[in-house]
């Protein structure tokens, strides 16, 4: 049904650290197809992030091949490899990472300037977004005047700005209180649904992940387990308890009363 | 930084005013060249030493505060071209650096002593007795320079009366009065009661055409102001010989001659027979002002080359300034841009992971830098131009040296102020100037920096503090 929008084959990726070689990544395999929402679990140092950063083109890998919308970017070189970031890939960091003396409007078309050559084109697009992520009227807005919730909205919405092929989320609400977590894992979730974003989400809360379709274990640099979120089932309109149907906006069943989301441990030991 | 901008911007503001000095120089001896041209049969004669030239001079007399009259002496300004005397010897204590006059005071002569010249010398055409005299304040100033101090009492001059006889002989037939008349009429023969006042005059006495001036308790009618031809008679008024007599007290005296020869060919002979008859007299002919002025010229060469060393010296040292003041702000741009990188590496790695490229990165800190540079320029400008003369002096020695020759400036074109040491100022090719090193130095400073920061990696984006 779906074409594969990301294909990783025997993926290898270390680092030395002076004489010392620091495995990261020992031949993993992966492949998503466009429209997924994936999660990637796993425990501390166990190379979550070494991934997201290869997949996106800000690290290279040492062995492997990395396929993108079909192309190899394992092999591209720097001046081609911002190409690629910029027009396919979207980057939705912990720390939200907005530029201080840019307000959210700014902020957004960032992306688009070595794109979009039309300076209103951009500016109108940027708002098209930030109402998308909830934030119409706030364009104006510098960072430090938005609370931690809606600086990752921003950042979001930034992400989306040159319609990217894949959206990488290296744990988007790791700092962000409960009540944050939730509406940004609910926007999320609804961008992929509606807008048909791919994406991947690197994440601690195993809340947060059963709110994916897919749900990866990462240990050592491998993929060592694989289950089957929620979100799935939320996307076929079907209870994962009783299979009755359920709209969107449910938390709970209306038929069975128990709630949508299971909040244990995925991959619990 | 901006500090170090100004520093350039004063030095090369003294280095504008050394050249400014050179030029002044080399009008004034091209004024003097024609100057010795224009005299043709004139002999002066007065009781005074005749100019002595540059240097420091000596006087004895009056020291003290108050106004103060003097006479002076010298060839009459209008038609020389020069009056050496402009300055009262009497009240001269000493003269500081070069270009202030220790002129010849003239002693008063009595008139009557002199009415043989004209029937017994034969060759004269007509004699032209001229009492001439200054009024002023006199000023007592400390000027320092290289550790030495010397104070310097002078006369201020404020106006210098010229009385000359107002017959139609004189006024009709021969040069005594000045020509370029800018408003009213000029003096007639005949005229009592009136002065001929220069446009300084004018400006001094509040008085145009037709006014009531009071000169020595006495009221005199403006009857015409005239431009001054040469820049000794710039503070010149004209007057009846018998009214500057009777105002200053002086019925039956004057202070110098002019006589005139009857023709060119005869000058040196009416001279020496001048000379002969009254042995007390300094007898000064064309040929002897010829000479003179040629002894003036090669002082104010002399005095031009020194500017124009100075003027080099202080080009030199100006560029020294600007190599190091360029190196050193290079520098403090450097510095300030790796610490702004480094403090950015998350930002810089973020804009990398969007989608930046190192060019538009490298760029976007380039501009920072020159940015940054410019700020720093503007204010350095806006600093120099208060600071410039200050720190100029302070800073750089070698600048007085300049100032020096400014002094001597300021007096040749005519001021008779001896003006402070150093007048540094910035004009707009000079912040024209700093301003384009701002942006150089700009340039080199963040050239490293912006390379750094188009080298970090666009992982730095993911790492979380
Ligand atoms: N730039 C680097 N240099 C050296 N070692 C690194 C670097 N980045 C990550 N590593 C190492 O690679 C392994 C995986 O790290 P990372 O991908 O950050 O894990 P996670 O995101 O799952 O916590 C760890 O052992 C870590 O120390
Ligand atoms: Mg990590």
């Amino acid at each position: 049904m779906s074409k594969p929008v990301l294909q990783i084959e025997k993926l290898s990726k270390s680092y030395s650290l002076g004489k010392r070689n620091v495995p990261a990544l020992s031949n993993l395999s992966l492949t998503v197809n466009a429209g997924e929402f994936v999660a990637i679990m796993g425990p501390s140092g166990s190379g979550k992030t070494t991934l997201l950063n290869v997949i996106g083109c800000l690290d290279k890998p040492t062995s492997g091949q990395v396929l993108l919308d079909g192309i190899d970017v394992s092999k591209l070189p720097e001046n081609q490899l911002y190409k690629i970031r910029r027009d396919k890939m979207g980057f939705v960091f912990q720390t939200f990472n907005l530029l201080p003396y840019l307000n959210a409007r700014e902020n957004v078309e960032l992306p688009m300037e070595g794109r979009i050559k039309s300076k209103s084109e951009r500016k109108k697009r940027a708002s098209e977004l930030l109402a998308m992520v909830g934030l119409s009227g706030r364009e104006g807005h510098r960072p430090q005047r938005l609370s931690a919730g809606e600086q990752q909205r921003v950042a979001i919405a930034r992400a989306l700005a040159n319609n990217p092929a894949i959206v990488l989320a290296d744990e988007p609400t790791g700092n962000l209180d409960s009540q944050n977590k939730q509406e940004i894992i609910k926007l999320l979730a609804n961008l992929n649904i509606t807008q048909g974003t791919t994406i991947i989400m690197v994440t601690h809360d195993g809340q947060a992940a059963h709110h994916t379709e897919r749900m990866l274990l990462l240990k050592d640099g491998k993929i060592i387990n694989e289950k089957q979120g929620t979100h799935l089932m939320k996307k076929n309109h079907t209870c994962p308890h009783c299979g009755s149907s359920i709209q969107m906006s449910d938390d709970t069943c209306p038929t069975c009363k128990k709630p949508i989301y299971s909040s244990d441990e995925p991959f619990s030991a | 930084m901006s500090i170090m901008v100004s520093i350039p911007a004063g030095v090369l503001a003294n280095q504008q005013t050394a050249s400014t000095v050179a030029s002044n120089l080399s009008n004034v001896i091209s004024q003097t060249s024609a100057s010795i041209n224009q005299t043709a049969t004139q002999i002066d004669c007065s009781l005074a030493p005749s100019f002595s030239g540059f240097g420091f001079g000596s006087g004895s007399g009056g020291s003290g505060s108050g106004p103060s009259f003097v006479f002076g002496g010298g060839s009459a300004s209008g038609r020389s071209g020069f009056t050496p005397g402009q300055f009262g010897g009497g009240t001269v204590t000493g003269q500081f650096g070069g270009g202030a006059f220790n002129g010849g005071q003239s002693s008063p002569m009595n008139e009557s002593l002199y009415t043989d010249i004209n029937s017994t010398i034969s060759g004269v055409a007509v004699v032209e007795p001229i009492l001439q005299a200054s009024e002023g304040q006199n000023v007592t100033t400390t000027l320092s320079f290289n550790g030495y101090t010397r104070d310097i009492t002078r006369l201020d001059v404020e106006y210098t009366i010229e009385g000359i006889p107002l017959t139609a002989s004189l006024v009709d037939n021969y040069p005594i009065l000045p020509t370029n008349i800018t408003a009213g009429s000029n003096l007639q023969a005949g005229d009592s009661g009136v002065v001929l006042l220069s446009e300084n005059n004018s400006a001094y006495f509040g008085a145009g055409v037709g006014d009531a001036i009071t000169i020595l308790n006495q009221t005199f009618t403006v009857a015409g102001i005239y431009s001054p031809s040469s820049v000794s008679d710039t503070q010149t008024l004209y007057m009846n010989l018998s009214d500057a007599q009777a105002i200053t007290n002086n019925t039956g005296y004057i202070t110098s001659l002019t006589v005139f020869a009857q023709n060119s060919d005869v000058v040196s002979q009416v001279a020496t027979s001048i000379s002969s008859v009254h042995p007390e007299l300094t007898v000064t002919t064309d040929q002897d002002r010829l000479n003179q002025l040629q002894t003036l010229q090669s002082t104010y060469n002399t005095e031009l080359a020194n500017a124009q060393a100075s003027d080099s010296q202080t080009y030199s040292t100006a560029v020294e300034e600007i190599i190091v003041v360029v190196a050193a702000t290079s520098l403090i741009v450097l510095f300030v841009m790796l610490y702004t990188v480094r403090e950015r590496t998350k930002e810089i790695g973020t804009l990398k992971a969007i989608g930046f490229s190192n060019l538009t990165v490298m760029g976007q800190f380039m501009l920072e830098g020159i940015l940054l540079s410019m700020i720093a320029g503007v204010v350095g400008i806006v600093i120099g131009s208060i600071a410039a003369p200050t720190l100029s002096a302070l800073l750089l020695p070698s600048v007085g040296i300049g100032s020096r020759s400014a002094t001597g400036a300021v007096i040749v074109s005519g001021t008779t102020r001896i003006s402070g040491l150093s007048v540094a100022t910035l004009s707009p090719e000079l912040i024209l100037l700093a301003f384009g090193a701002a942006i150089l130095l700009g340039t080199l400073g963040s050239l490293y920096p912006a390379w750094r920061a188009a080298k970090i990696r666009p992982a730095e984006a993911m790492k979380y503090e």
